[in-house]
């Protein structure tokens, strides 16, 4: 349906999943051969100069993250592919897998020979099931074609991938937290240092990766670092990425797009504009950890770097739009919720903090607020950011930050009316 | 089902942990498996899964009382999660909520009298797309009108009254919305 | 050492030391709930906040988890730290729910004094608060979870520190649950100190409850009596009675826990049957009366059959003030009948100890470090608990254990167990050392070669061993092996657990002099007339008490002094009631030669009740309090010996008299105490055992030590009763086939004590041969003490009716 390039949809077809011979005929495993002709540090190497950055939230440049890895430390190390893709507004990896699961495959054999790991698991949300048969099924015909298992296509080198199935609970898409949910532990963060290059998986160099990152390495060995990085309309940018369209749009899918698009682009020619004619008053440009970004700002490209000049964060690439009729103090609380339930329970701030800010919330949503209660909604804000032990409770004060800063006025109503100005 | 595990299953569980280095990692395959073939992991399940593995109770508990899609308490043949996170809440899914609510006759946390179904909140079921959207046993629907879920619970009693077997959601192939 | 700046002050730490320890150093303490000295820093309560300024790290951190540097410069004061920390208080009081005034914790709970010191002191949050279901968690700790704050200290104590198996968090998010998997007793031996631990009201010690509060209680820096090891332990008191026990810390010996029995064993202080008056042939009187009775009638009988009919015996219970005064009286009155143990073979274990630990001598500390544990005939479990909790750290930290010994021997960690007989330890040592032979099998010996080589590589071994099963000649061997072993180049240490928390000193005390045996045969052939018993009770712990009890038959006189009602005390013909270690000052030297005071925390009495049901407050008035006769043997001794001095002074005598106790000058309650360091002299040699041989159909029966029940004052202990096993038998399946015996069948024992009831454990934890038998005071296996047998035995199935 749309004109722009199409690398890792390339293969999708609605309702159905690309087979081994799909795959293959597309030049799939193409960029495995040529990793396994090249050294592990130069594919390193390359994957760094693309500028290639991890598509999970965080955005750290994947290069520089292998190139950190004790690749020629001898014995066990492991490679985790994350697919727990549980931030609200996030089913990329979802699509991706349904499409054509053999990239994910492909690129963790890569990463793994380039960083020389032996072992690998995908790591599986709950709701997957489908999925994780899909990634079955890719592993299965690989190793039947030699492109896992023992000494890949020759080379000597041995790659074995299991799938992991989880049961439940965003938390697990911390790094470290999937860790210990593989490993059997209480899935609480550890704490960094040590980072899991150092010490992960059973206390192993562990190398944790997102699905759709993975995806993008065996384009990048195929054609090369230049053109990966052209793919972006930005030069802050690299690539493509899946763009997972949610909330008041006439078209909410998974779009492949351009790094550095500008999301008024994204809304008006691929969401198709906001739905019934409404008019578009805020979205969440990466996922429910980012802060909300307003009209005025919708000629932002998406990438790391404006979106972060914008006050907001590329996270996810999950973009979720609210029209006018939406009260921006209800959507933060249910967002508030959202953290709030899922907090692991093992640092101050998130465990009771985010419950504090859910009540001021709720006290202030249904128009019983007080200013002293918008007050303290500022301070749980300053005194959660930056403070707990991971990313959680940090991610939560996104759009909380963002609901005070940019639509302070709506809240403010909120306690001078004494209810919801939009009800 | 009384049964907690299947002879083979246990079996299987056993030499796998006796082969490996680290057995707790099998932990939340034992719990699944157990619930998927039990329906839900109750007591004597969780020290099943101990025996099995060869780690302490306290640990299988710890690992099962965390994750919310282990059900320690009974539920019915069918557990439904309705999303309630910020997608499904855009496109209606509190309203979504509040007819399943009145379909089944039950709030949330509780089971249908006819034991079929118990009703769940859930986060983001990663079907942002097709909001609204639940998850019935692994399956999961999205774009969820009256209509629809009047459709799909239909279907599923018919599924469940025809179904010699008493097998439990994790057997049936899932589709996507 | 890093040296770094916090708050305008300049201080410099040990390499690894936290930011939130070096601002302690400085005396700024700041609040914080996760850390914990022994535990170690998590970061999950985020309230130890300081900003860092200048340094390697920058902005707002969590102390706890930043490792001082040099050049850093921290601020404790900065507003953005002071505002976090006070919300992250008020987050913590969210769900509290603000019960203090009925609180068991109340004044001393840390989450109110942090709530002060944080800042917090009005509640904003006004939403619900969670609430859950507690749990029975047995004899010793009550739960309210409700109060939690989710430190994960408790967790971490349990199950991570202490070992134990069925404790642990469940849940997640705000709604995280401590406590068992289901409801039930808890089962480690270290379950109380999550009583000290918490820093909130969800464990408080049950025995405890509805006593007092914390701030009506007399405290004081005790050690304590139930073991050789010495832990430090802070009793409280309040109305005569100890209400209950705290682990004190001492980072050379127990750290920051101690044991269940040393926690809930306080109450033998004010056992009913304690006999608190002075009494002379039958008669009470006043102590200073009695003490001169004591002085005649001792002079009459010296004066009728001379000095050597006298014989004095002091004990492990007994502080090594009163020990050392014994023995000065001893001189005074110039017979050489001086002893220290009433059990030979623990006393000549003790005194091989105390002649040859040397440099070998290790602390528990040493052995929390340690890279290789083997425990030859000891069960730490059973004869000093807190061995085990040291034990668990150095295998925490990757230390190999391996365990010799014939009993089913239990451990928080993992460890390789060897079950040999007991006969063969010796053997098993003297293979260790390198020697060939002995009747222990090939692949045995193989293991113990390896073992040997492990030895050899270790960095800092250490070779324990208990009296009681290793007994003298094995002890000896334990020293011998260490001493064949030992490489210049390794810290090689040597920990042998012996019978009380003084049996060291007496042992130093002792040097050559006869051990009790002796004595008792003298006794036996009259050539002692009178016995004088330092808290010391020959009559159950003599190595053989019917012998002892014979014996003691022929005495002319038996004067007792004691703070507990023992056999000896209600046999006496003159007796004069002493104080316990929580009534007086005094000193033990711990089985590791550390000289360690103890403070006095309450006055002795009568335990008053504000309301009692069945007494009525007595009717005739007088000023004393009833119940508050005894004196410390110290003073009892020194007014025998015509002196009237305070403790400090005596201590200056003693120490004048025997150098080796100079340090007694130097040390004081709560101080890490003072290893000496002189040897004492080797016990002569013990007579040779004559050769027994078993009658045909007969066991070998072996008397064994448990935690409680043949521990003396344990056993006046009314909370561990709980901790009391039935009487039993332990069996090896083959054992047990051959006799035609099941696990949990009823037995009928018939040993040299005649027949009783037991019950049959089996287990293929322990060396086949034996019959393990715990000792049980007051009951039919009183008598069978460890340390002594092998005795035979017949066992057969009790038939019903
Ligand atoms: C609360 C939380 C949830 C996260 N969830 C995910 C997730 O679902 N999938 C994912 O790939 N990364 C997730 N992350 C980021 C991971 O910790 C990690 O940074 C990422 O997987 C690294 O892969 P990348 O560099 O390819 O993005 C999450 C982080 C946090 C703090
Ligand atoms: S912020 Fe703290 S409580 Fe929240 S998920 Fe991370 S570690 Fe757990
Ligand atoms: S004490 Fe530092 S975070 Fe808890």
């Amino acid at each position: 349906m749309n004109d722009y390039p199409q690398i890792l949809f390339k293969n999708r077809r609605p309702g159905a999943t690309a087979c081994f011979a799909e795959y293959a005929a597309g030049g799939g495993y193409q960029g495995l051969r040529r990793a396994l002709q090249m050294t592990p540090q130069a594919v390193r190497e390359l994957v760094k100069a693309t500028g290639l950055r991890g598509r999970g939230g965080a955005g750290f440049p994947t290069g520089v993250k292998w190139l950190f890895f004790p690749a020629d430390q001898p014995g066990e190390k492991y490679l985790l592919a994350n697919g727990d893709e549980m931030e609200p507004g996030t089913y990329k990896d979802r699509q991706l897998l349904l499409a054509d699961p053999h990239q994910l495959v492909e690129g963790m054999a890569i990463a793994a020979y380039a960083m020389q790991i032996p072992v690998g698991y995908v790591f599986l949300r709950y709701a997957y099931e489908e999925c994780a048969r899909k990634v079955e099924r890719a592993i299965a015909e690989a190793e039947a074609k030699g492109y896992l298992g023992r000494d890949i296509l020759g080379s000597g080198f041995s790659f074995e991938l299991h799938v992991h199935r989880s049961a439940g609970r965003y938390i697990l898409g911390e790094e470290t937290a999937l860790i210990n949910g593989l490993e059997g532990r209480r899935p609480n963060p550890r704490s960094k240092p040590p980072f899991p290059a150092q010490s992960g998986l059973f206390g192993k160099p562990t190398n944790v990766n997102n699905v759709e990152t993975f995806a993008n390495v065996p384009h990048i060995l195929s054609h090369g670092a230049e053109w990966y990085h052209g793919l972006a309309r930005t030069p802050e940018g690299a690539g493509t990425m899946l763009v997972g369209l949610s909330g008041h749009l006439a078209r909410t899918e998974v779009f492949e797009l351009p790094m550095g698009i500008p999301l008024r682009e994204v809304i008006e020619k691929c969401g198709g504009g906001v739905r019934g004619g409404r008019s578009f008053k805020a979205c969440l440009p990466g996922g429910a950890s980012t802060p909300f970004l307003t009209a005025a700002q919708l000629d932002t490209p998406l990438d790391h770097v404006h979106l972060e000049q914008a006050g907001s964060r590329l996270g996810t690439a999950g973009v979720t739009v609210f029209d006018e009729t939406t009260c921006m103090v209800a959507a933060t609380l249910n967002l508030a919720r959202f953290f709030a339930r899922e907090s692991c329970g093992w640092c101050t701030p998130c465990r009771d903090g985010l419950q504090v800010v859910v009540w001021l919330l709720e006290e202030l949503e249904a128009g019983r607020g007080n200013r002293d209660q918008l007050a303290m909604l500022g301070d749980q804000v300053r005194n959660i950011r930056g403070r707990s032990f991971c990313a959680l409770a940090e991610g939560a004060m996104g759009p909380v930050g963002a609901l005070l800063d940019r639509f302070g006025d709506e809240l403010e109503d909120h306690v001078k009316m004494g209810k919801c100005p939009l009800k | 089902m009384s049964e907690l595990l299947p002879q083979n299953q246990i079996d299987e569980f056993r030499a796998r942990a006796a082969a490996i280095a680290h057995p707790h990692e099998l932990i939340v395959d034992a719990l699944r498996a157990v619930q998927s073939h039990h329906g839900w992991v109750p007591d004597a399940g969780v020290d099943l899964v101990a025996e099995l593995l060869g780690v302490l109770p306290v640990e299988v508990e710890e690992v099962a009382t965390f994750y919310d899609k282990i059900f320690r308490r009974p539920v019915g043949r069918r557990v439904i999660h309705v999303c309630d996170s910020i997608c499904c809440w855009a496109g209606g899914g509190e309203a979504i909520a509040g007819h399943l609510q009145e379909a089944l006759g039950i709030g949330f946390g509780e089971t249908s009298a006819d034991g079929i179904f118990t009703l769940l909140p859930t986060c983001c079921l990663g079907a942002c797309g097709d909001a609204p959207a639940m998850m019935v046993g692994l399956t999961t629907h999205g774009r969820l009108t009256p209509e629809r879920i009047d459709a799909i619970l239909q279907q599923e009693r018919e599924a469940f009254a025809e179904s010699k077997d008493f097998h439990h959601q994790d057997t049936r192939t899932p589709r996507e919305p | 050492m890093p040296t770094l700046t916090i708050d305008s002050r300049e201080v410099t730490v040990p390499e690894g030391t936290n930011v939130l320890e070096a601002a302690r150093a400085l005396d700024i303490v700041i609040p914080h709930f996760c850390y914990h000295e022994a535990l170690g820093a998590v970061g999950a309560c985020r309230l130890c906040a300081m900003k860092f300024i200048d340094g390697p790290v920058k902005g707002v951190q969590m102390a706890c988890m930043v490792t001082a540097r040099d050049g850093m410069v921290v601020s404790t004061l900065d507003p953005e730290a002071v505002e976090l920390r006070s919300h992250v208080i008020e987050w913590l009081m969210t769900n509290h729910p603000h019960d203090c005034p009925v609180c068991d914790e109340g004044g001393e709970c840390q989450l109110q004094e942090m709530t002060v010191a944080g800042g917090h002191g009005l509640r904003r949050y006004r939403g619900r608060k969670r609430t859950y279901r507690n749990q029975e968690l047995g004899p010793f700790i009550v739960h309210e979870m409700n109060r939690c704050i989710a430190c994960y200290r408790c967790v971490r104590t349990y199950r991570d520190y202490c070992g134990g198996s069925d404790f642990g968090v469940f849940g997640s998010r705000d709604r995280v649950y401590f406590g068992r998997l289901r409801a039930g007793r808890l089962e480690s031996p270290f379950a109380g100190n999550l009583v000290d631990v918490c820093p909130t009201g969800v464990f408080t010690d049950k025995t405890f409850r509805f006593k007092s509060r914390a701030w009506d209680l007399q405290e004081a820096p005790s050690i304590c009596p139930h073991c050789s090891l010495g832990c430090a332990t802070v009793p409280g008191g309040r109305f005569h009675e100890v209400q209950r026990v705290r682990a004190g810390i001492q980072r050379e010996v127990n750290g920051c826990f101690v044991c269940d029995r040393g926690r809930f064993g306080a109450g033998y202080g004010n056992h009913p049957e304690r006999p608190r008056q002075p009494r002379v042939d039958g008669q009470l009187l006043a102590m200073t009366p009695a003490i001169e009775g004591v002085r005649d009638r001792l002079a009459a009988i010296i004066g009728e059959h001379g000095p050597e009919s006298v014989a004095l015996l002091g004990s492990a219970r007994a502080s090594l003030e009163a020990n050392a005064l014994l023995r000065a009286w001893a001189e005074a009155l110039g017979t050489p009948h001086l002893t220290f143990e009433a059990h030979a073979g623990r006393d000549r274990a003790a005194r091989i100890a105390a002649a040859r630990l040397g440099s070998k001598a290790c602390s528990l500390a040493d052995v929390r470090r340690s890279d290789l544990v083997v425990l030859t005939g000891v069960d730490p479990l059973a004869e000093g608990p807190l061995l085990a909790l040291a034990v668990r750290q150095a295998a925490r930290a990757g230390a190999q254990v391996v365990v010799i010994d014939p009993r089913p021997v239990q451990l928080p960690c993992r460890f390789t167990h060897l079950p040999l007989p007991a006969e063969q330890l010796g053997d098993a040592l003297r293979c260790l050392a390198g020697e060939t032979g002995g009747g222990i099998a090939a692949p045995l010996q193989e293991r113990l070669t390896e073992l040997r080589a492990q030895l050899a590589a270790a960095q800092r071994p250490v070779l324990a061993g208990g009296a009681d099963l290793l007994g003298s000649r094995d002890v000896a061997s334990l020293f011998d092996t260490a001493e064949a072993l030992t490489r210049s180049e390794q810290s090689f240490g040597v920990m042998l657990l012996l019978a009380g928390p003084n049996s060291y000193g007496g042992a130093l005390l002792a040097g050559g002099g006869p051990d009790f045996e002796v004595l008792l045969d003298a006794i036996q052939e009259r050539r002692i007339r009178a016995l004088v018993c330092l808290e010391s009770d020959p009559f159950r712990e003599s190595r053989d008490p019917g012998r002892a009890r014979a014996a003691l038959g022929h005495l002319d006189l038996l004067v007792a002094l004691d703070a507990t009602p023992t056999l000896a005390a209600r046999h006496a013909n003159l007796f004069l009631p002493t104080r316990t270690c929580v009534e007086s000052e005094g000193s033990f030297v711990n089985n590791e030669g550390r000289l360690q005071a103890f403070a006095k925390v309450l006055d002795p009495g009568l335990p008053l009740r504000e309301t009692s049901p069945d007494i009525h407050p007595p009717r005739e008035f007088f000023t004393g309090t009833p119940g508050s006769e005894p004196w410390p043997a110290w003073r009892i001794l020194a007014r025998l010996l015509g002196r009237s001095e305070e403790l400090a002074t005596l201590r200056q005598t003693i120490a004048a008299a025997d150098p080796r106790f100079a340090p007694l000058t130097e040390i004081a309650a709560e101080s890490p105490g003072i290893r000496l360091t002189a040897a004492a002299t080797l016990p002569p040699a013990s007579r040779p055992e004559l050769p027994h041989c078993r009658p045909a159909e007969t066991l070998p029966l072996l008397p064994v030590p448990v935690v409680a029940g043949s521990g003396w004052l344990a056993q006046l202990a009314p909370a561990l009763a709980p901790l009391r096993p039935l009487p039993q038998v332990l069996l090896h399946p083959e054992q047990a086939a051959a006799l035609g015996l099941n696990d949990g069948d009823h037995a009928i024992l018939t040993s040299q004590l005649g027949h009783c009831r037991v019950l049959v454990k089996v287990t293929a934890a322990m060396a086949p041969g034996s019959v393990l038998v715990p000792q049980l005071l007051d009951s039919a296996l009183e008598g069978l003490v460890p340390g002594s047998g092998p005795f035979d035995c017949r066992l057969v199935l009790e038939v019903p009716g």
